[in-house]
């Protein structure tokens, strides 16, 4: 019932233009470097992320900006709930606290004012709104092992 | 989760010799190549990649699995030569920033068993080069691999440009992004195929030979 529920309101999601997703990907590298930046600033860093997991931070919101354009390209309900529910599970499997989650999701809606223009901000901001306001129910659900063949590492 | 698989626990400590073993055994029973392939190493690999998702194994003991794989590859791959001369050509790669090889390079031995000239251009194929490369060997097939769904963006510009230069000409597509279903993307190329496993590449093989 809850992963029938985050699938359902996913693809209620209303759809970014065409321009709003090649800003998001035009200023990826400058989205990428602002979630690194503001994330690594924070004196809290150790406590959300675990001993020796800056790289895999790195490689999280480098992966990402890749993952959000392609949904954002060709949404598809089922792909983004299983890729969020996979990302919780194996980066909480390596040490990062359930906080993560939120701090990161706080920081992105930050950078994404900052770097989008305001219309590509008000169409993209919903599917950020969809993670942040589910984050309990991922939590809830990514502790359930994952279906052979289909781990996305 | 299960760990039946035999082969597992030898790539996992990285003992290759006893990994070579299993795959040499089942060669001498006449296990087909294909068989292995989608029976024992694929399999396998799926529950590494599942063991660093648990955090059970690290990315160097995932990478000392794969680089067994490949070198078990290597030595089925000296067994498949045949002195017959291929008659068709096909190109195998990855996409561009696609690092993950070896599902392709299975699907690259599967088309040599079946009698094809294959060109497999390995991981990470800048798309321009891929298109040069199509002009110079001008193959009768181009087989795509790709496992992250966020490479869906740069299939879809490969296939735009290859649709655009060579309109005839048929792409085979494959891989583990498509499991979730990304499928519908590919209905707006015409002479797509989608091919989920190497049961359903050898099929399409020996159907295309067959001109149905």
């Amino acid at each position: 019932m809850d992963y029938k529920y985050l699938a359902e309101t996913a693809g209620k999601i209303p759809a970014a233009d065409k321009n709003a997703v090649n800003e998001y990907r035009e200023k990826s590298e400058y989205l990428i470097a602002g979630i690194n930046k503001s994330m690594s600033e924070r004196h809290d860093l150790k406590e959300l992320i675990g001993e020796n997991n800056l790289a895999m931070m790195k490689d999280n919101h480098a992966n990402h900006v890749r993952f959000i354009h392609s949904i954002l390209k060709n949404p598809n309900a089922e792909v983004l709930t299983d890729t969020v529910l996979w990302v919780f599970r194996a980066y909480q499997n390596h040490g990062f606290a359930a906080n993560y989650w939120a701090a990161q999701l706080n920081s992105w809606f930050h950078i994404l004012k900052r770097e989008l223009s305001p219309e590509s901000y008000r169409q993209i901001i919903p599917l950020y709104e969809w993670m942040q306001v589910n984050i309990p129910l991922f939590e809830k659900l990514s502790n359930k092992t994952t279906e052979p063949g289909l781990s996305n590492h | 989760m299960a760990t039946e698989n035999p082969i597992l626990k030898p790539l996992l400590s990285g003992n290759h010799k006893a990994s070579s073993k299993i795959v040499t055994d089942m060669m001498s029973e006449s296990v087909p190549v294909k068989e292995i392939y989608e029976r024992v190493l694929k399999p396998a690999l799926y529950e590494v990649g599942e063991l660093w998702e648990q955090n059970k194994i690290s990315v160097a003991t995932e990478h000392l699995a794969s680089a067994i794989v490949e070198s078990l590859m290597n030595e089925i791959y000296l067994q498949l030569r045949t002195s017959k001369k291929p008659e068709k050509t096909a190109v195998v790669t990855c996409l561009e920033n696609e690092h993950h090889q070896i599902g392709a390079r299975m699907v690259s031995d599967i088309f040599e068993l079946n009698g094809w000239n294959v060109y497999f251009l390995g991981a990470n194929t800048p798309q321009n080069d891929l298109l040069n490369y199509i002009r110079m060997v001008k193959p009768q097939l181009v087989a795509i691999s790709l496992s992250i769904y966020f490479h869906l963006p740069t299939l879809e510009s490969t296939l735009n440009q290859i649709s655009s230069e060579f309109p005839k000409l048929q792409v085979l597509i494959g891989g583990q992004a498509f499991l979730r279903g990304a499928l519908k993307i590919l209905s707006n190329y015409p002479g797509i195929t989608y091919l989920p496993d190497l049961n359903a590449i050898e099929n399409f093989l020996i159907q295309y030979k067959h001109g149905l």
